[in-house]
């Protein structure tokens, strides 16, 4: 189980995040939906430290960093228990995909290299990409692109999995294929926290929505509640807006 | 004036028991350049306190004045530290037994360092900082994913500069003759001085390093062919 508790970032004198609480049950999949600029992004990279947040605690089980004087140690385990895919991909652009998945399996896991390669083999063959191994990055598609960062995230055996709106910045003929892996994954039990702008994989992938705004998290519930119901005035006029112009489907 | 066609040869062939000392000078202060350098590089980027302010005096200084000053204040001031401190403290080290050729060592490698941290900054700079957050994100250290994510690809695009430097070092490393190493070119002047044939002399030492330049050159593509092979290919 992860729990936040009164996470706060600022930038300067900009609040961006105002204290968040957030929990997320273990094979849960969380959707965090809201206006741009809402703070989504720095949450998520709060959640993994590579923003650094101004107070908050972040527990995962019963390990947790108190944001105010979190340990070097600390930082460095959260980092080896969440795992990240990024909007703009980030692979390693001087590995090959399977070296891309290998990397931390070897470097950080201490995997023998063998092994390593076995279970990178393994998981690009589970996000569709088995005849790749060997491409770099610069020879993929941004969809292969992005399926290979997915395994990457996979491959260190996470207690989550933060997504950064996996799919913005592919051409539209693309994004089923990631949200097909996205699905996948997520049906096999693994906890994920995605921040995306496709409302109707949002509705159907996720069992609990968080909507956020200014920084601070307005409403959350069951996918159901929100899309359908939901109490708060700013919630229906975010998804009035998301649900009338977002004419694809999967 | 006539020129000797067939001295040129012997020139050449009288110059190269000079080629170890000239390519032992270059690569030194190359590789010690470099090392230099990539902590200067560092220093600056990362604003390690009190030390970033150091690094860049240092980089304005050295690139602010010729190399052949750095050589002859090195040559003249080494001696007066060395046997300084060696009076204060007791050593039995004298700056006499400094060889000739340590005082190259030490002055090219004080310049190349200085050239060479602005090719690795700007190398350094030039990969994506998603790189490093995607190597932290999986848990790497940060001096993990320097070495492993951020160097290999900093050093690709670094590589034509950097064998542009290294090609600028080994022409450089001439102004060692200044304080009596005999490199290829003082053992030039030894030859031309000798046969009285100057320009056949100074014809056949730019040979020889022209020669020395086209090996840089064709080294430099073998690696940049290995190293960037990453980068070419591609849909995306
Ligand atoms: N490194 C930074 N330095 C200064 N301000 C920042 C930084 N990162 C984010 N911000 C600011 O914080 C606010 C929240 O940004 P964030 O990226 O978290 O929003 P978001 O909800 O992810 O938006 P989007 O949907 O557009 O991705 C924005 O106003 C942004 O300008
Ligand atoms: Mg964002």
């Amino acid at each position: 189980m992860i729990k936040l508790r009164g996470i706060a970032k600022s930038f300067g004198k900009q609040e961006v995040l105002k204290g968040i609480d957030l929990t997320v049950e273990k094979g849960e999949v969380v959707a965090i939906l809201g206006p741009s600029g809402s703070g989504k992004t720095t949450l998520l990279r709060c959640i993994n430290y590579l923003e650094k947040p101004n107070a908050g605690e972040i527990s995962i089980d019963d390990f947790s960093v108190n944001c105010r004087k979190p340990a070097k140690k600390d930082i460095h385990l959260l980092r080896r228990k969440t795992a990240m895919v990024f909007q703009q991909y980030n692979l390693f652009r001087h590995k090959t995909a399977l070296e891309n998945v290998m990397e931390g399996l070897v470097v950080v896991k201490k995997l023998p290299k063998e092994e390593a390669r076995r279970i990178g083999a393994e998981l690009l063959e589970k996000v569709g990409l088995a005849d790749k191994l060997d491409a770099y990055p610069s020879q993929l598609s941004g969809g292969q692109q992005q399926r290979v960062g997915i395994a990457r995230a996979l491959a260190l055996n996470p207690e989550v999995i933060l997504f950064d709106e996996p799919t913005s910045a592919l051409d539209p003929e693309l994004v089923g294929e990631v949200l097909a892996v996205i699905r996948k994954i997520a049906r096999e039990g693994i906890t994920m926290i995605i921040v995306t702008h496709e409302m109707g994989f949002a509705q159907d992938v996720a069992n609990h929505i968080v909507f956020m705004e200014g920084g601070l998290v307005v409403e959350e519930g069951p996918p159901k509640v929100i899309f359908q119901a939901p109490k708060e005035e700013r919630t229906r006029q975010f998804l009035a807006r998301y649900t009338s112009d977002s004419a694809y489907s999967i | 004036m006539q020129l000797d066609l067939s001295f040129i040869w012997t020139a050449f062939v009288g110059l190269l028991p000079a080629v170890p000392t000239t390519i032992r000078i270059t690569v030194v202060s190359v590789l010690s350049g470099f090392a230099i350098g990539t902590f200067i590089a560092l220093c600056r980027m990362y604003r390690i306190p009190v030390l970033h302010r150091a690094a860049a005096a240092y980089v304005t200084v050295i690139r602010g004045t010729p190399m052949l000053t750095h050589l002859l204040l090195i040559y003249v001031g080494l001696p007066l530290i060395v046997d300084g401190l060696a009076e204060r403290f007791g050593w039995a080290f004298r700056s006499v037994q400094i060889p000739m050729i340590g005082f190259a060592y030490i002055s090219f490698s004080i310049t190349a360092g200085a050239y060479f941290s602005e090719i690795i900054r700007s190398g350094l700079q030039s990969v994506n900082k998603g790189q490093l957050e995607a190597a932290h994100a999986i848990g790497m250290t940060t001096p993990q994913a320097l070495r492993r994510i951020v160097f290999p690809q900093a050093f690709a695009a670094a590589l034509p500069n950097l064998s542009n430097s290294v090609i600028g070092m080994l022409h450089g490393s001439t102004l060692a003759f200044t304080v009596s190493v005999v490199d290829i070119f003082a053992q030039a002047e030894i030859v031309a001085t000798t046969n009285w044939k100057f320009f056949e002399a100074y014809l056949a030492a730019a040979l020889l390093f022209w020669g020395l330049t086209i090996l840089i050159e064709r080294l430099t593509a073998l690696l940049e062919k290995k190293v960037t092979r990453y980068n070419r290919g591609g849909v995306a």
